[in-house]
């Protein structure tokens, strides 16, 4: 669904000071639906010296839905990101907020909140960093102590960012996001340092800012188990690239062939020659055949007709965790030559 | 633009740095004059008389001295934001980055001046006391009220300086370090042995804003004030150009 972008960005100023006059200030009270945003990510390319870090990257990030953008360590993830919020000038390509780029966007607090830095000038409070961008949007300073409420660090506003934990120091950048009550929220990698209190809180919160108030959220993170219980969609890339995009139903199922079969059998070359010969893909080791794109039902029909004995026939439905191994092994920044020699080939 | 004006003053009035470099910034004029004072009338050393005009246009050029402060108070104020990687939140909130340096440079020119002014009225009362004590009190008039605003003036435009060569120089340590190696090595050494050059240098142009007496080939006052903040503002121009371009990482 395609927004018109051009009067939807100017249409939403009013929503801050209701909910600052809110006397139920915390998110769980919040009903309040905001303008739905899509973020349309195109062609976006990237190189550092001679270092592609993103090629041609594509998706979109539907409103009221939690996207996970998954990939190992390098994979460019931060980097896409920051040329999403104009901070890194990309090679080519466009990222658009309801067809507009974030330079272009009246009012960018208001429509984007990100979280990409826990770097905060260390000798300044919580509640005083935050009132510095209240003063540079526009917005009434008190706004500062709504949003500390709404992360939970009320308490902590008048000390010294210097003196948080990594765990604060998320939930101050989570609070500067939210600042301008933003449709859409980029998060990189927001779980680094919270407690398994705060996670688990985080998910609840991410969560309920899709599904009950309609915002965009994209969530960056290496670890699929990390937002596993959170994301409704899944955009994964390795090595710059986009390797799946798809809702998590459909990663689990494993139909978009990431699955395999395992099949021993007492003949193994006659095995594959006939799975082969109609063009099935099969790796043999020993005794072992590893099948993949093919059910077992199928493989078992085609060893039937070829009238080869089989020991085992078992689908090797990995679990999540491992087809989010297979797709991007071997295409993070510290990928081992030798970890995984298939993986590798694949990205050369 | 006032709002980013206002963002900035927030960003330095919540954390103390400011304090530290006024205090220093009052302290180098005052030891400057005490110094001055008490050397006075002091054939030896060469120092005009308490009385004199020679003396009283010196003494009350004391806060000309604290300029090296005030340019590194312009440079915290843009290098911070790398320095503590806040540059990522504040182009955030505002993604035209032009108008980011713009607002530095207008709100650490506005908070210059109560600066200076603190410094200056400092530094008279000082040689009010001192100088009053030795004989006369220096007088508010024609040529001493002259170099008691040039002074002033140059604590204003050498923030302005500061902030320019932070946008430009984005590595605070660097920034500063190369700041006091050039006005205290580099342009020393040009003032002594390439005369014709140093005029058109900062500090020719500190010099020529707020000196009183015979020096080194200098321009007029006026020019010299001119030539400073054109160093400023290019500065900042060039700083401003080279942000726009730069990846934030």
């Amino acid at each position: 669904m395609r927004l018109d972008g051009s009067s939807r960005a100017r249409t939403r100023e009013p929503a801050i000071s209701s909910a600052r006059t809110s006397s139920a200030p915390r998110p769980g009270a919040g009903t309040q639906r905001v303008e739905p945003v899509q973020v349309e990510i195109s062609g976006l390319t990237k190189s550092f010296r001679n270092v592609r870090a993103v090629a041609d990257l594509g998706f979109t990030v539907e409103p009221g839905t939690v996207t996970g953008f998954l990939g190992p360590n390098g994979a460019g993830k931060t980097t896409t990101l920051r040329m999403v919020l104009g901070l890194m000038q990309p090679d080519a390509g466009t990222a658009t907020f309801n067809g507009r780029t974030y330079a272009e966007l009246a009012e960018p607090l208001r429509t984007v909140g990100a979280v990409l830095e826990t770097a905060f000038h260390p000798a300044r409070s919580g509640r005083n960093h935050l009132r510095v961008y209240c003063r540079a949007a526009g917005f009434p300073v008190e706004r500062a102590d709504d949003v500390l409420a709404q992360v939970g660090l009320t308490d902590a506003g008048n000390r010294r960012a210097g003196g948080y934990s990594l765990g604060m120091r998320q939930r101050l950048a989570l609070a500067t996001a939210l600042l301008g009550d933003p449709a859409v929220l980029v998060l990189d990698e927001p779980a680094n340092g919270l407690d398994p209190e705060g996670i688990q809180w985080l998910r609840g919160f991410i969560r309920h800012l899709a599904h009950e108030q309609g915002r965009t959220v994209l969530v960056s993170s290496h670890l699929l188990s990390e937002v596993e219980q959170t994301v409704d969609r899944v955009v994964i890339v390795g090595a710059g690239q986009l390797v799946r995009e798809g809702s998590m139903e459909q990663l689990r199922s494993g139909a978009d062939g990431a699955g395999t079969v395992l099949v021993r059998s007492p003949e193994p070359v006659r095995l594959a020659d006939a799975l082969q010969a109609d063009g099935i893909q099969v790796a043999v080791d020993g005794d072992a055949l590893t099948v993949s794109g093919r059910t077992t039902a199928e493989i078992g029909a085609r060893a039937f007709a070829a009238g080869v004995e089989l020991h085992e026939l078992r689908s090797k439905t990995s679990g999540l965790e491992e087809i989010y191994f297979q797709l991007t092994a071997g295409r993070g920044q510290f990928a081992a030559p030798s970890a995984d020699p298939v993986a590798q080939e694949a990205t050369r | 633009m006032m709002r980013l004006v206002r963002a900035e003053w927030t960003k330095l009035f919540t954390t103390r740095v400011w304090i530290g470099l006024l205090l220093g910034a009052v302290a180098l004029a005052v030891l400057s004059s005490v110094i001055l004072t008490a050397f006075a009338g002091d054939p030896e050393v060469g120092i005009p008389a308490v009385g004199t005009p020679l003396y009283e246009q010196l003494a009350l050029a004391g806060p000309s001295n604290s300029v090296v402060l005030m340019l590194v108070l312009g440079v915290i104020g843009t290098t911070q934001e790398y320095r503590h990687r806040t540059a990522t939140p504040t182009f955030l909130a505002t993604p035209q980055r032009g108008r980011v340096v713009a607002a530095k440079v207008l709100a650490y020119a506005l908070v210059a001046v109560p600066f200076a002014l603190v410094v200056t009225a400092v530094n008279y009362a000082v040689l009010a006391v001192y100088a009053g004590a030795r004989g006369a009190v220096p007088g508010l008039t024609g040529d001493n009220l002259r170099v008691v605003l040039t002074a002033a003036l140059a604590l204003v435009i050498y923030t302005v300086i500061g902030v320019g060569l932070g946008a430009l120089i984005r590595n605070q340590v660097g920034a500063i370090v190369g700041a006091l190696v050039y006005l205290f090595v580099i342009e020393a050494l040009i003032r002594q042995f390439i005369g014709g050059a140093y005029k058109w240098l900062p500090g020719g142009g500190l010099e020529a804003l707020t000196a009183t007496f015979e020096g080194p080939d200098l321009l007029e006052a006026w020019q010299g004030g001119v030539l400073l903040l054109g160093y400023g503002l290019v500065a900042a121009v060039l700083g401003t150009l080279l942000a726009v371009r730069r990846d934030i990482v």
